[in-house]
């Protein structure tokens, strides 16, 4: 198997997410570790598209690298001293070996044992509109997409409870007096 | 393409799950017209909701006799497990209701998400129950995980209560990020996420059978947590205590129930061909499990914490006779022993939660050991349920507990032959039991002989509760076998 | 020589590899303090994709057609029969080739310029912080590097703009460049003194220009709308092939062979089967025409954005808070043409709409007088070239506005020459005048005026006897700009005012008019700064700047004298050159008339200036002559109100309805009225009725024990603290190393 730009590409683009995940956790900056986080979300598009889905990439890029970067970065900024420096991790050792084993177990498993790689199919032209068929198909992943959609909406609500304002007070005031 | 067809789509088979995501649903709605301080009209709306989905479980079970059909083209299967399972959620729920109906205004906390949210969490565990595809069951855990956690941070601005949430909900994460990683190598062992397919492949001894096989041990990691057992149960306590108390009393019964009836459902059903590993692995998590749990709550002075490192053994049980069921031989017997004792735990819990309650106060103290001296001269009945409850969560005769321990142990001893590991958690089981006699009994104990003034409240809502659950517990303890007939025929299966 | 064309990628790898060497090792690049290791990298990498265009215009003598190379795909999506494929290929034909010899060859001299620039800028700023030791050490380093590679970042993105072979690749570099304009003129955004000024600047520009971009992108949709593909030559293809025959038909059409020659090697295939999603003509009454129009308009929009034009231009005059090399680069050579570059490249489009072309010359033509008559009254040294640099801009808006391309282009490439010039040596000027400042301040001689500004032309005077070289490069330039014979300016500005004078009398007379006023704000700047006596110490102490700053002005200068040779009269060397990119390129034969009336308008109006401010030289605190003109010189002054007039119509009305909205509609009347009155006090009602049976015992207990409460809850808080989660996670993961260890030895080895 010969090298070709494509190889150069995986690398570059594994470096970004691998690279990235270890500067988010090691950044002491909460708003550098948040870019970094940005970096490894885009790795992980560019390995979509490496692997010709690039609707998923698109949907990376639009909402992980665009959408959930930004909410982050927002919430650390209004929640912390934005560009404090955070106090040194404690156990870092003791968490970097535990997360080294857990790598090398996974590793070797995934590295001896693998199957062996059996050429994926062709990605059909039309996969976009496959794939949004399939969405709805009650014979293929209705089941999921509705269930994520009502888990999305208790997720909802919930964040509403948590984020809303009105903390518990006398009986008598009842909804919408509070005037803020 | 094939047009889906009504019979492969089946709505009338997961009519409960519908009815209830849908009555949620409307209710939500409804609870936008129902002024605060009138809450309570979402809580029975809420229960109005359960028993038409009881009822529709009722005639499906009826309809069935017994047999097994999926729905939505083999993504979920209806099967005499599932229904099974499913009527423990509902009851779990309607309980879970009932103990919140005074608590909340009480703690003016007093607000109609928690019933939507509960509903929510009840219709992911029935999901879960169904699920039989892997997809289904990741999905089916957050829908049950996400409004647990926000249900733990219920007592906002309480800070305890919060903290719990934060807690729960960050280790629930990063629990969940192991499961789907085991979803994921499954998937790339067997190249299918169906278990069916799952089955088919492993059977067909796949070469890359050993990355399924890691898979299922990341996927036992994130039951694990979601049913709190040894290792990975840290987050019990701290969260039992934090959240409030009818929050924590569904939770205890109903995230372990879900937890569980997936576990079982991918372990038994889709992986037999590597059960030797999966059993041996669940064995040694169960002996962990039981011997932690047992021996940390005899430290506790919370009741709440000491429920919760309880709850933990009681999860230890239940691994048991999971592992018991690693032979497909083995499987009907254990699997029915493990959803009895569901059921038993259930409803033991749930009540010994209902008398914390009970002695609860509105500040949230009330909850030490101390705090139940004194309780027998001055609310003897009250003391005599919770008499109840705590020999049945030992395993003492007369109650539902005994029964529940005593299936689990016959099907972990008829499984063991040849097994020793199964046979040596079945003993781990028997010793720890009576270690944990200990402080259930210090419980007696307290509420008996030591002199003290408890201040109960006991509101309309949570003496049917208590009633109901006492009533269960003694009549499962007298007569269980018409309801352990339900339980063995309610077969775990293979359909798709 | 075909082979030269596949060194394209290299023309952006340069720069753009600059960016990743100055972000990775700019500070490693700059051992001591006055080591310029970050600038020289930079100005070599700068150099070497001027090199590249030099080889592509070399490859071009043998291909003027021109030949695009495919890079990468971008945009590959498929949706049944549809197809939208976007590559990222270059474009190089006369046209880009001439932007990228002008973009990349001045941009290198700036680069070399500002080597010297920044590191005076940069020690000025540590002055003001009262930086010492390491720590000024430590923020110089930083701040060089950083700019270069902003600067880099700036080539690169300029460079992509210009070698895009299709619309929205284009829009790509035309973000990227609007960002780097945005850090740019925010450089010093940590000014002690000027800082906010700076990021407001910064944040004017690129709000403003979001406003262009809207127009831009809403042409961009537009065009995939109506041609199902946003390549330029499709486009165009396509679009000349609907004024005959039906859309569906042209719809797969592609330009001709010979320009997809070396596309069709890599892919093998022919037209592909682009379809639009609305088809043209059978909604209402759309016609080709309108939608063109439309378009043509909406890309104006775009233009006068980045190109400062009429209603957009207010952002330019504050971006000169930027350092001076950026001002030359981006915000007078470079940059601000991309949108002169962008209707040039879309000629064929523009040719179908005539309404638009003459909007177009109607806005630039009026922008070149406003800012024209702006610029007489300003003090500010780079506010007087802003505003200059406006009113050219404006003069090669309305000359690609009248179909004059070449002389657009012209223009285009001799005011890069000589407005580079004028705003290093105002640069020049500014860095001496600091110079004598500190002198001043230093030898005791009452220099420390807190106003004192190194770039107020009230301050300066006398000059050219300390600044010999920047003097007469300076006047080189600002004869140049006012179009005096034989300079560049002359010829370029003449091909337009003929141009002009040809098609469209209303626009020949404003463009006149506002070239009397170029060349008396040039002469007026000119003798200010110039000559007379210094007015302060300052300008008295001023030295003449280093070579490492003085050798890109000689050459500049050079160019700006030279420049004409590009497209003589009677030779049109750059006509014959662009006809092979720009469908609708013509030029006109000169016209001796029109040449001295132009040079006699450049000469009185110098000698105007001379009478006003040569003859009688300012004094120190001398009010200037023109405020003699009462009222006229303040309008003037402060820029015909423009600023205050979007303030009062945009900015107020829109604060005052977000107001409205969210306080008297959402609070009072939605909140207030309909949510508590209507529906909460109805349902309220309802639920008191409904409810009251039930309604029992809900009240009880709320009284009980609050002693115990703080007593109880405190014991509570201590024990849920014991426990952190990092150690619970620690717990899990512990956990599945074990159970993985156990699967591992027992079940896999």
């Amino acid at each position: 198997m010969s090298l070709t730009p494509l190889h150069a590409i995986f690398a570059l683009m594994s470096l970004f997410t691998v690279g990235g995940a270890v500067g988010v956790v090691l950044n002491r900056n909460l708003i550098y570790a948040a870019m970094y986080l940005v970096l490894s979300l885009f790795g992980i598009a560019g390995l979509f598209i490496l692997l010709e889905a690039p609707f998923l990439a698109a949907v990376q890029i639009l909402v992980y690298v665009g959408a959930i970067s930004v909410l982050i970065t927002i919430t650390v900024m209004v929640t912390r001293c934005v560009f404090c420096k955070e106090p040194p991790p404690r156990q870092l050792t003791l968490v970097a070996v535990m997360a080294a084993l857990v790598m090398v177990t996974l590793g070797f498993v995934i590295m001896t044992r693998f199957g062996g790689l059996t050429p994926a199919a062709d990605v059909p032209a039309d996969s976009i509109e496959q794939l949004g068929v399939a969405f709805v198909n009650p014979q293929a992943y209705l089941v999921p997409f509705e269930v994520a959609s009502i888990l999305l909406l208790g997720a909802l609500i919930g964040a509403i409870f948590i984020a809303r304002d009105d903390l518990p007070r006398d009986e008598e005031a009842v909804g919408g007096d509070d005037h803020a | 393409m094939n047009l889906p067809t009504l019979e492969s789509i089946n709505l009338l088979a997961v009519l409960p799950v519908l009815i209830v995501f849908g009555w949620t649903l409307v209710l939500l709605v409804i609870d936008l017209f129902i002024p605060s301080g009138r809450k309570y009209w979402t809580a029975w709306l809420g229960i109005l909701g359960l028993l038409g989905a009881a009822v529709a479980l009722a005639v499906r079970f009826i309809d069935a006799r017994g047999a097994a059909v999926t729905a939505f083209d083999g993504m979920l299967t209806v099967d005499g497990f599932s229904l099974f399972l499913q009527a423990i959620f509902i009851l779990t729920a309607v309980i879970g209701i009932l103990l919140a109906l005074d608590f909340l205004p009480r703690h003016k906390i007093e607000r109609g998400e928690y019933y939507i949210l509960l509903l929510f969490t009840t219709g992911g565990m029935m999901i879960m129950s169904m699920a039989a595809d892997l997809i289904v069951v990741f999905l089916a855990l957050e829908l049950l995980s996400i409004p647990l956690y926000i249900l733990t941070g219920f007592a906002r601005p309480r800070a305890d209560s919060e903290e719990a949430a934060m807690k729960y909900f960050l280790l629930g994460a990063f629990a969940s990020g192991f499961l789907v990683f085991g979803i994921a190598l499954t998937y790339g062992g067997t190249g299918t996420t169906s278990l069916v397919g799952v089955f088919n492949q492993l059977a067909e001894g796949e070469p890359s059978r050993d990355l399924a096989l890691v898979g299922m041990a990341l996927i036992l990691v994130g039951f694990g947590f979601k049913v709190a057992a040894v290792p990975f149960h840290m987050w019990t306590p701290d969260v039992y205590q934090g959240a409030p108390t009818p929050v924590t009393a569904f939770m205890s019964v109903g995230a372990k129930a879900g937890g569980f009836a997936a576990l079982m459902r991918i372990l038994i059903v889709a992986m037999p061909a590597v059960g030797e590993a999966w059993g041996m692995l669940v064995a040694i998590l169960a002996m962990l499990t039981m011997i932690l749990g047992n021996v940390v709550a005899i430290a506790q002075r919370n009741i709440k914490r000491m429920l919760a490192y309880s709850s933990i053994a009681h999860a230890g049980y239940i691994l048991v006779a999971v592992s018991a069921a690693q032979r497909p031989e083995d499987a009907p017997l254990a699997v029915s022993a493990a959803i009895f004792y569901l059921l038993t735990y259930a409803f033991t819990n749930l009540g010994a939660f209902g008398v914390v309650l009970a002695v609860e106060r509105e500040d949230g103290s009330g909850n030490l050991l101390e705090d139940f001296a004194g309780l027998g001269r001055s609310k003897p009945v009250l003391a005599a349920i919770m008499t109840l409850f705590m020999l049945s969560l030992t395993g003492m005769p007369v109650s539902a507990g005994l029964v529940g321990k005593f299936f689990v142990f016959q099907a972990a001893i008829n499984a063991s032959v040849g097994n020793p590991w199964i046979l040596a958690a079945a003993i781990v089981g028997i010793v720890t039991s009576v270690i944990s006699a200990f402080y259930y009994i210090r419980i007696i104990l307290i509420m008996y002989m030591q002199e003290g003034e408890p201040q109960v409240v006991l509101k309309p809502a949570l003496t049917v509760a208590l009633a109901l659950t006492a009533l269960a517990t003694l009549i499962l303890g007298i007569i269980p076998a018409p309801v352990f007939q339900l339980a063995k025929d309610a077969l775990l299966t293979l359909v798709g | 020589m075909d082979s030269l064309f596949a060194l394209i990628p290299l023309i952006i790898v340069f720069p753009f590899s600059g960016v990743v060497i100055g972000v990775f090792f700019g500070r490693r690049l700059m051992p001591h303090k006055d080591s310029i290791g970050p600038g020289l990298v930079a100005s070599i990498l700068a150099g070497a994709s001027f090199v590249i265009a030099v080889l592509m215009f070399i490859a071009l003598q043998g291909h003027p057609e021109g030949v695009e190379v495919p890079l990468a795909t971008w945009m590959n999506i498929t949706a049944g029969d549809r197809v939208l494929d976007i590559p990222w290929t270059f474009k190089i034909d006369t046209l880009s080739s001439v932007m990228m010899l002008v973009v990349a060859g001045v941009g290198t001299l700036i680069h070399i310029y500002a080597i010297g620039y920044m590191q005076g800028d940069i020690d000025e700023q540590i002055a003001k912080r009262g930086f010492e030791g390491d720590e000024a050490f430590d923020f110089k380093r930083r701040r060089y590097s950083k700019f270069f590679t902003f600067f880099n970042l700036f080539l690169g993105s300029m460079l992509v703009l210009v070698t895009a072979n299709n619309y929205l690749m284009m829009f790509v570099g035309w973000e990227l460049v609007g960002l780097c304009s945005y850090l740019l003129i925010g450089f010093w955004f940590d000014d002690p003194v000027k800082g906010v000024y700076n990021s407001e600047s910064g944040k004017k520009a690129f709000i403003v220009n979001r406003i262009g971009d809207f127009g831009m992108l809403i042409a961009i949709m537009l065009i995939f709308w109506t041609f199902g593909t946003v390549q330029f030559d499709d486009v165009f293809a396509r679009a000349e092939c609907m004024q005959a025959e039906s859309q569906e038909a042209c719809l797969t059409v592609s330009a001709g062979e010979a320009v997809h020659e070396e596309a069709e090697g890599e892919h093998g295939e022919a037209a592909r089967p682009y379809l639009t999603p609305v088809a043209l003509g059978k909604i209402g009454t759309v016609t080709l025409g309108v939608v063109v129009t439309i378009i043509t308009l909406c890309l104006l929009l775009g233009a006068t954005g980045k190109s400062a034009q009429i209603p957009l231009f207010v952002w330019l005059p504050d971006a000169m808070a930027g350092p001076t090399p950026v001002s030359a680069l981006i915000h007078a050579a470079t940059m601000v043409t991309a949108g002169i570059y962008m209707i040039t490249r879309s000629n064929v489009l523009y040719a179908m709409a005539p309404i638009s072309g003459t909007a177009v010359a109607i806005v630039g033509a009026a922008t070149a007088l406003v800012a024209g008559t702006i610029a007489v009254a300003q003090f500010d040294i780079k506010r007087v070239l802003a505003y200059s640099t406006i009113s050219q801009l404006g003069f090669m808006i309305a000359a690609v506005g009248l179909g004059g391309y070449v002389a657009g282009i012209f223009h285009l490439a001799t005011h890069a020459f000589f407005k580079a010039l004028l705003f290093l040596s105002a640069g020049s000027v500014i860095h001496g005048m600091e110079h004598g400042h500190h002198h001043a301040a230093h030898h005791g001689h009452g220099g420390d005026d807190p106003d004192f500004d190194p770039q107020d032309m009230r301050y300066m005077g006398g000059l050219k006897d300390k600044m010999p070289i920047t003097t007469w490069v300076y006047i080189i330039g600002s004869l140049a700009l006012a179009g005096i014979p034989p300079l560049a300016g002359f010829w370029s500005k003449d091909e337009i005012l003929l141009d002009a004078s040809l098609n469209n009398q209303l626009v020949y007379v404003l463009l006149s008019i506002s070239a009397f006023f170029t060349a008396f704000y040039m002469g007026r700047q000119v003798f200010m700064v110039f000559f007379g006596r210094a007015r302060t110490e300052a300008a008295d102490h001023a030295v003449e700047s280093k070579p490492m700053m003085t050798t890109p002005l000689i050459i500049l200068a050079a160019l700006s004298v030279l420049g004409g040779l590009l497209n003589l009269p009677g030779l049109h060397s750059l006509a014959h050159w662009l006809e092979h990119s720009v469908a609708h390129a013509h030029t006109a034969e000169f016209n001796i008339s029109i040449a001295a009336i132009s040079t006699l308008l450049g000469l009185i109006a110098i000698g105007l200036s001379w009478l006003l401010y040569g003859r009688k030289p300012v004094e120190a605190g001398q009010a200037d002559p023109l405020r003699s003109t009462g009222p006229v010189f303040t309008f003037l002054n402060r820029k015909w109100y423009w600023d205050e007039l979007y303030d009062t119509v945009f900015i107020k009305p829109y604060v005052w309805l977000g107001e409205f909205l969210a306080v008297t509609i959402d609070w009072k009347f939605w909140h207030d009225f309909v949510h508590d009155r209507i529906i909460g006090d109805a349902f309220r009602g309802w639920g008191a009725i409904l409810s009251q049976p039930i309604d029992q015992g809900v009240v009880d207990g709320a009284v009980n024990g609050i002693a115990q409460l703080v007593d109880g809850s405190s014991q509570e808080l201590r024990k849920t603290q014991t426990g952190y989660v990092r150690n619970y996670a620690l717990a899990v993961a512990l956990g599945v190393v074990l159970v993985l260890g156990f699967l591992a030895f027992r079940f896999l080895m």
